[in-house]
């Protein structure tokens, strides 16, 4: 199945206010994407009416949010049930520092429905770094049913690498997000006890415009989602 | 400079007490992006970070540098510090902003 397994909503500041959750299930089955996922930065308050829509059109979904830990590393959770979210969403809440938006500058924070009305605003800045190490980050998710994907792994910005300087060895992540075949060389190349086999490999899009979102290009068997996210869909 | 000096000069915090502090240090450098700190870094500098992670221990020993100082009220977890322990690289602790930190080794002549 084609997959885009890291995009934003307009919940996120820094993504275009077209991001409605009916735009991207749209626009995700125009690129005849199999499966999505909504990762927003610290919040899943957009999935529920992601949710909705994407199952109104048939359109696969993980539920998921980019963590960003308190080495300001960018890590995915991805979650087979919606309702998996809700405790990951209470345990982000309680490790925000609570520093208020300031749209003017960063954007607005919207939250919408079904039918892309804006039924919230997100008060708090979502793009800072919560108070939980990496290690922690991927403990929580993990503890709430969900896989942790360490997301644009060779990124100049909020990546593992940029900011831990390597991927650390004991990390019991699920998966590493890459933007392309080279990268994976790279990483391989710098991480002698990595294994191309052993690893499970991202290709997505990271899209804040909707434009962006992936072409039907990166492909996921369903024996790996299988082992990833089980059989639940 | 020695390490030892350093610290009955400042009174900072050792939290690696069984290691050898008779250590040189010359020069230091500052940061918490342990990619750039890896990159830049030179051999027996004192390193001053905020970064408590446990890659701190191997970027360290990678760049040969003669101690941490760990700035501004952060701390390495219990892990760390016996990883620094095991790796024979001594962390000090100095309680203020890297910037004061900086400007007391430069006073003390590093």
């Amino acid at each position: 199945m084609f997959y885009d397994l890291h995009m934003h909503s307009c919940l996120s500041p820094c993504a275009e206010d077209e991001m409605t959750p009916n735009n991207i299930c749209n626009m995700a089955m125009l690129k005849e994407l199999d499966l999505i996922a909504v990762t927003d930065h610290n919040s899943c308050r957009q999935l529920p009416a992601v949710d909705k829509v994407a199952s109104a059109l048939g359109l696969r979904l993980l539920y998921g949010a980019e963590l960003e830990s308190s080495e300001e590393v960018h890590v995915l959770g991805l979650f087979p049930k919606l309702e998996q979210t809700y405790p990951l969403q209470e345990w982000i809440d309680a490790h925000m520092p609570g520093i208020p938006n300031d749209e003017s500058y960063f954007g607005k924070q919207e939250i919408m429905n079904e039918m892309d009305e804006i039924i919230g605003t997100e008060k708090n800045l979502l793009i800072v770094s919560l108070s939980a190490t990496l290690e922690e980050c991927v403990d929580a998710i993990h503890r709430f049913g969900g896989r942790a994907v360490l997301a644009h792994v060779l990124d100049r910005a909020n990546s593992v690498t940029q900011q831990l300087g390597f991927i650390p060895m004991d990390l019991p992540y699920d998966g590493l997000e890459i933007k392309s075949a080279d990268q994976k060389q790279r990483v391989l190349d710098t991480h002698p006890w990595i294994h191309e086999e052993d690893t499970h490999w991202f290709i997505d899009s990271d899209a804040h415009h909707l434009i962006d979102i992936s072409e039907a290009v990166n492909e996921m068997s369903e024996a790996v989602f299988e082992e990833l996210w089980g059989k639940s869909l | 400079m020695r390490i030892s000096e350093l610290v009955s000069k400042t009174g900072w915090k050792v939290t690696t007490p069984g290691l050898d502090l008779e250590k040189e240090i010359h020069g230091a450098y500052c940061g918490d992006l342990l990619s750039w700190v890896m990159g830049n870094g030179e051999p027996e500098q004192a390193w001053i970070t905020v970064q408590v992670h446990m890659n701190v221990i191997a970027v360290a020993k990678l760049r040969e540098f003669s101690c941490i100082i760990i700035a501004d009220g952060a701390s390495l977890p219990p892990e760390v510090t016996a990883k620094a322990e095991e790796e024979e690289i001594p962390v000090l602790e100095s309680g203020i902003p890297v910037f004061e930190t900086a400007k007391i080794l430069v006073e003390a002549g590093v």
